[in-house]
């Protein structure tokens, strides 16, 4: 236990540093780009400009708006004021579409998970069956087909040919079902190749032969010898899966008309709004460590022979 | 491994037994690791095909500007917008907005090197040198300007030119037909898909190229001095995972895209799509060099390091010399995954309109567009089903010869 | 790890994952809305003199009244199908304008309220004008009022010696002397009232030869803000009016308290400002009477007043949460026909019904979502499987069979597709360039194979449709021609022409359009263009900064009248953006500016658009057409000619009752 404290502790202190600059680049990085958050197709007036820079604190020189900004956000948890959306604050805006987005990955990520493993056992007991062949050929498929290709044809296929879905919008279940599936299938199609490549090691090592030799039935062989060795490349996979999932809702949002933070992060940056860029960088780099951190630990728990440093 | 086996050691063994020794091992017949896998390879079936394909691929794209394709950018507009795949034959230069002599491209062609070949004639009549130079840095302004090839390609490459060039003279006016279908432009998708696996193989191939430099040397160094240089460079790396990337892409794209950075660049001789490479590439090295770092680590106590160490080889020798061509087997297994993953973001750049700007044309920007006109009130189902397949074919080789690498190069499957 | 631990951990993760499933799949589900529409981007902001944009317009539209609204008037055009609009009577029952049209009385309805049940005063007006043009509300229209006296003084903080001015003290709520500023300009602080008498200004900043213009900009700020102001105060009645010769005391104001003119006299203060509410240019002698009086008759201006960012503004929300937390839903008191139920980022604004409007019995559906949504595909998919009942923008790819069907509505509309060329560069400095790009592309080829909704090939700046107004005749295309001219210029057959770019913001139509031309001109002039595409933002600054050979734009109509395409291209105009500069044009269009007489002034414009032609600053390319997908169980919609559906005119269609 003191262990795994001392372990988040440090990962902790790590993480202020990655944050630490990741805002620091990130702000550099903006200000480099030319374009200014107040271009409007009619241009503004140098007098309208300054007030509007004066309202987001942009007057201020460039070492005071680092400083001033970092200090709200570590002493208040403090983003300031989105200045394209201006009638929200950045926080606001992350507490609309951070359940949204948490809620679509969660989906993705349980089909992805449920899914993946599955058709990864499956085809690894059957090995060279045509079920075997037939599912990681699809599970290819998944992998090489751009997921704005892959929404669109699911569209066509389940919401106009078979219509069981909506076309797209947020609020039920059967909403949220299409855009899971679509961003939980690439993840899933890795997964299921993971763990078949996972089992099929783990199917040739000593313990399980000598646990089929005791007579035990192939499904416990499998479920308790076998699946827990061969999930940890699974496993170590799931941060960058989160991290695909993240990246993923980006364009399907677009497409669903989703209200997640995936657009708003895409829209910061080409807009230039400053704050909420800002804001979206930072939490998606919390959210990723976090992850990250969560996939350690849990690869320490799997295996024990694994030791958290 | 193949290093030799260091005989040192056997040095106070007596010479009857050494004779003995090297008798039999004369009578083996050494095995590489290469030649194993190679051999392990070729009995994959899928891993054979995929091997095949992605050849074939490769000499197609080099090779695309001498195949009988349409123009990839000529657009008419005015009857070939949205034809569903057909077989009816097509003449280069035929759509009369190019206004080409006898609307063919050969005849243009002809006419257009006559009267480049008597201007010649006539410089070269001329006594004044200044003059003849002048006038000769006319005409290539001239030939620059009004080559009836600009108005079917875009930018044709020295290399490119010409082999257009042997194209007309083998193939003529003949172009196949639009088999795939055309586009919302009216432009042949046949070529397109051509073009664009070209651009998009680029992309995949230079920025995991890219990638394999700055992650192979970061992993190896890494792995080699091992202790706190390698925490703390393993550190920076799990720290830069948490990197939200698509965000730095999207600046840097529009930083790089800057006019005053572009002319500074230009000076060098970096394009924009350079650039794009790069960025690429400069993302996707984190998996790499973790995985060299690994391969380098066990690796690093190895006698064969021992060995160069004793010798007085310096550090850097030891690593690229010694250590990186050992990581070989896994870095390439490594590539053939890295390369899918560089065409799917290419996909995505597009997707977002950050990707390569007409008339350059990328699988991702065809997918884009094919998406565009998929919809349940008309469907054109040819615009995103021909790239969509060729891209997704690309990617399905590379994972089946990836894996097929993977199963090839693992040592414990030696000899299996 | 010990096996106790593990074994917790693993219980740990089950159970935190069966909560974030349970979690994920709980779901506030909103009752649907009666009608929905596709409403494009996310609303900015809805504060009426904040926003600027299609989706904020059909929002507060919605949202506020104002003193007159454009209503359909007549019948529709028989030829387009066009319905006419017209400036109508809204908050104001009538009004009158004087005979030299320069004075505006508008008598206000009795009775009206806003939302929250408050009375809707004349004062109301004089406040939300005021507010509108206050510099720190940094409104982007607030030049539609500058034919008002001292409106544009006030806007852009010009003050001169002599001029009658305000004075803001620095004492806001929850300010103190020495205090970081209140950002919040409204509850203002205390206001005295004065006439200036001298400006004492500190030795003006010394910049180095190499300074950027915006360190210039900011040192010119910073040191306008160490001007000291010496003002004779004059004394204010009860009643507002200020009395100007009963002059109080002398004081001296200053922004900056460091300035080195300033005293211990000197007073802290926000700005001083032209007083431009008590100067004659809006009068308020009773709560139901509102008077305007103009520097200029302007024959437009109803239509102005019936432009949103003269919309009144509730002053008691306002005041009481400030900019922006009045427009929340919890907080947002509106005028219009409907009030604001919800706001979901991304996903919808929801509209209901405002039963304390002044016409509320004719509004008939009570619940309306806009829907925030930009995918083409996706909005029609919705529109398809019955999810919305309008589509805003659909997408070009379709439009072959769109245009087949019933529910698709177009019309021509009062917007212009044109290019923008940089004057200041070669070799687009030299008008022949100009005139032979502008003649060697094929606009009938865009307009009928890219574009396919019926837009019309545009060969002259103002599209055609505004009444009283006749466009010169066009530039005419002519490829002989043009190539005659580049050889003139200098560039026979193209050559030696410089690299030039066609710059355009992130959009398939945009970039179809640029591959096109990008074509013709390949084909017909041997000019080469390169493509450039950026996003909005960097795209905007590009063009705004004149860093471009070549830029994509459109412009729409902000009210109908050729002078709002006109008046751009004046020299150094804001939205110009070309470095083109020509006295004549300059001159025609100040001259109509100040012409009383509607059909000498007409003339005027299109004297000033022939020459405009002449020069081509701009290559125009198509006049746009409104393009909507209407559901057929929806009426009370007509296409008109800015694009503009008040969504209270709305209503179901009875069963069984067919479409016209």
């Amino acid at each position: 236990m003191i262990e795994l404290a001392k372990y988040l502790l440090r990962r902790f202190f790590w993480m202020l540093l990655t944050v630490w600059i990741v805002y620091s680049v990130s702000f550099v990085l903006m200000r480099s780009v030319p374009g200014n958050p107040f271009s409007a197709e009619r241009s503004v007036p140098p007098a309208i400009e300054r007030q509007l820079r004066a309202r987001y604190n942009l007057d201020a020189p460039i070492l005071q708006q680092y400083t001033d900004y970092l200090k709200g956000i570590v002493t208040r948890f403090d983003l300031g004021w989105s200045i394209r959306l201006e009638d929200y604050s950045v926080n606001q805006v992350l507490a609309e579409g951070f359940p949204v987005s948490a809620s679509l990955a969660i989906f993705a990520l349980v089909f992805a998970i449920g899914l993946g493993v599955t058709a990864g056992v499956i085809s690894a007991v059957y090995r060279g069956s045509t079920l075997d062949t037939s599912m990681m050929v699809t599970a290819v498929l998944g992998i090489a087909i751009p997921n704005f290709v892959l929404a669109s044809l699911a569209i066509l296929l389940f919401v106009f040919l078979i219509p069981v879905f909506p076309a797209a919008g947020w609020g039920t279940l059967r909403q949220v079902a299409l855009p899971a599936l679509c961003l939980g299938l690439p993840v899933a199609a890795y997964i299921a190749r993971l763990t078949r490549a996972g089992m099929l090691e783990v199917l040739t090592r000593d313990h399980v032969r000598t646990a089929y030799a005791k007579g035990l039935p192939k499904r416990t062989v499998i479920l308790k010898h076998v699946l827990p060795g061969a999930l940890l490349p699974v496993v170590s996979y799931l941060g960058p899966a989160t991290a695909s999932v993240l990246t993923g809702s980006l364009v399907l949002e677009k497409i669903f008309a989703l209200p997640g933070m995936g657009s708003h992060f895409i829209y910061a940056a080409t807009q230039r709004d400053y704050t909420l860029a800002m804001g979206m960088v930072l939490t998606y780099t919390v959210l990723l460590f976090v992850m990250n951190t969560l996939v350690d630990i849990a690869y320490a728990v799997i295996d024990p022979r694994v030791k958290l440093q | 491994m193949n290093e030799l086996a260091p005989t040192s050691r056997l040095g106070d063994a007596n010479e009857e037994t050494l004779r003995r020794l090297l008798a039999e091992a004369e009578n083996i017949h050494g095995v590489s690791l290469w030649q194993d896998a190679w051999r392990r390879l070729r009995r994959n079936r899928t891993a054979m095909l995929s091997l095949i394909f992605l050849i074939l691929l490769v000499i197609t794209t080099l090779i695309t500007p001498l195949l009988p394709l349409q123009s990839p950018i000529d657009k008419d507009l005015d009857n070939r917008v949205f034809l569903s795949p057909n077989v009816t034959s097509i003449s280069m230069g035929s759509r009369p907005g190019l206004k080409f002599q006898d609307t063919s491209l050969v005849a243009e062609l002809n006419a257009f090197e006559s009267s480049v070949a008597e201007e010649r004639d006539v410089i070269a009549k001329l006594s004044d040198t200044g003059e003849r130079q002048q006038a000769q840095a006319e005409l290539d302004s001239r030939i620059d300007v009004e080559h009836p090839f600009n108005q079917l390609w875009n930018d044709l490459g020295p290399v490119s030119f010409a082999m257009c060039r042997l194209r007309v003279a083998v193939f003529g006016d003949f172009a196949l037909p639009s088999v795939f279908g055309t586009d919302k432009l009216g432009r042949d998708l046949l070529a397109r898909v051509f073009w664009g696996s070209r651009v998009s193989l680029v992309v995949g191939v230079v920025a995991t190229l890219v990638s394999l430099v700055i992650g192979v040397s970061y992993g190896a160094i890494a792995g080699y001095f091992g202790g706190t240089i390698d925490a703390l460079m393993m550190r920076i790396v799990d720290m830069l995972y948490s990197i939200p990337f698509i965000f730095v892409v999207i600046f840097l794209v529009t930083f790089l895209g800057e006019d005053s950075v572009k002319r500074r660049l230009d000076a060098v001789g970096i394009d924009q799509i350079t650039i794009f490479y790069i960025i690429i590439g400069a993302i996707y090295w984190l998996t790499m060099s973790r995985v060299v770092r690994g391969q380098v680590l066990s690796l690093r106590h190895e006698q064969f390091v021992e060995a160069a160490r004793t010798v007085g080889a310096s550090p850097a020798r030891i690593v690229f010399r010694h250590l990186v061509p050992n990581t070989l087997g896994i870095v390439i297994v490594y590539l053939t995954l890295t390369i899918p993953a560089v065409m799917l973001f290419e996909a995505f750049l597009s997707f977002l309109g950050l990707g390569v700007s007409p008339p350059d044309v990328s699988l991702g920007l065809l997918l884009n567009d094919g998406v565009e006109a998929l919809s349940s009130v008309k469907l054109f189902w040819w615009v995103v089903v021909f790239p969509g397949a060729a891209l997704a074919l690309t990617l399905f080789a590379l994972n089946f010869l990836g894996d097929g690498l993977r199963d090839a190069l693992d040592p414990r499957m030696k000899n299996r | 790890m010990a096996v106790q631990t593990r074994r917790f951990l693993l219980m740990v993760a089950g159970v935190v994952a069966f909560a974030a499933i349970v979690w994920a799949s709980r779901f506030d589900a909103l009752p649907p809305a009666e009608m929905s529409f596709q409403n494009f981007s996310d609303p900015k902001t809805l504060d009426p003199h904040r926003a600027t944009g299609e989706p904020e317009s059909r929002l507060i539209f919605s949202l506020f009244s104002g003193l007159l609204e454009m209503l359909p008037e007549g019948a529709p055009d028989p030829d387009t199908g066009l319905q006419p609009m017209t400036p109508q009577p809204a908050l104001a029952s009538h009004f009158d304008v004087s005979d030299d049209r320069k004075r505006y009385v508008f008598h206000l309805r009795p009775g009206i309220q806003w939302s929250d049940g408050t009375p809707i005063t004349s004062a109301d007006f004089v406040w939300s004008w005021t507010r509108m043009l206050h510099p720190t509300t940094a409104c982007e229209y607030n030049f539609q009022l500058f034919s008002v006296p001292f409106a544009e003084e006030y806007a852009t903080g010009t003050v001169t010696e002599g001029d009658r001015v305000e004075v803001e003290l620095w004492d806001r709520p929850g300010e103190t002397e020495g205090n970081e500023p209140n950002p919040q300009a409204f509850p203002r602080g205390t206001i005295l009232y004065g006439t200036l008498i001298k400006i004492r200004k500190p030795p003006p900043p010394e910049l180095a030869e190499d300074a950027s213009e915006g360190e210039r900009a900011d040192a010119e700020a910073t040191w306008t803000e160490q001007w000291v102001y010496d003002i004779e105060l004059a004394r204010a009645a009860e009643d507002g009016s200020v009395n100007w010769n009963d002059v109080t005391e002398t004081r001296s104001f200053v922004v900056d308290p460091s300035s080195p003119e300033a005293d211990q006299s000197t007073t802290r203060v926000h700005g001083v400002l032209v007083a431009f509410d008590k100067l004659g240019g809006m009068e308020a002698p009773d709560p139901e009477t509102f008077i305007v009086n103009l520097k200029n008759p302007l024959p437009y201006f109803p239509s102005l007043v019936a432009y949103y960012p003269l919309y009144p503004v509730p002053r008691h929300v306002v005041e009481e949460h400030g900019m922006p937390m009045w427009t929340k839903p919890e907080n947002i008191v509106t005028s219009g026909a409907y009030q604001l139920d919800l706001r979901r980022l991304r996903d919808r604004v929801r509209l209901r019904k405002n039963p304390a409007w002044y016409n509320a019995d004719e509004v008939k559906i009570e619940l309306i979502d806009a829907m925030s949504m930009e995918g083409q595909n996706t909005a029609l998919n919705m529109y398809e499987t019955g999810q919305i009942d309008w589509v805003t923008d659909p997408p070009a790819a379709l439009m072959d069979e769109l245009r087949k069907r019933d529910d698709f509505v177009s019309a021509p509309q009062l917007t212009v597709y044109f290019y923008r060329l940089n004057t200041t560069r070669k070799p687009l400095d030299d008008r022949r360039v100009r005139r032979a790009i502008a003649m060697a592309i094929n606009r009938k080829q865009i307009v009928e194979e890219v574009m396919k909704a019926g837009q019309t090939p545009a060969l002259s700046l103002v599209p055609p449709g505004i009444a009283g107004y006749e466009s010169p005749p066009g530039l005419v295309p002519d490829l002989d021609e043009a190539r005659r001219l580049l050889e003139e210029a200098g560039y026979p057959g193209g050559r030696g022409i410089p690299k030039m770019t066609i710059l355009y913001n992130t959009s398939e139509a945009h970039r179809a359009v640029a591959e096109v031309i990008q074509q013709q001109l390949q084909n017909n002039l041997n000019v080469k263009l390169e493509l450039q595409n950026m996003e909005w933002g960097s795209f905007l600054d590009k063009v705004t900064q004149e860093d471009y050979d070549v830029a994509r734009a459109g412009w729409v109509a902000d009210y109908s009248d050729p002078n709002t395409f006109l008046d751009m291209w004046v020299t150094d105009g804001p939205q110009n953006n070309t470095g083109w500069s020509n006295k004549q044009f300059d001159g025609l269009i100040r001259d109509a500016a100040s012409e009383a007489d509607p059909v000498k002034r007409m003339a005027l414009l299109s004297q000033a658009e022939t020459i405009w032609i002449e020069d081509m600053p701009v290559i125009p390319i198509y006049f746009y057409v409104s393009l909507n997908i209407v559901s057929p169980r929806l009426e009370g919609f007509a296409p008109t000619p800015q694009d503009k559906h008040p969504i209270h005119l709305l209503r179901f269609r009875e069963a069984g009752e067919a479409r016209p």
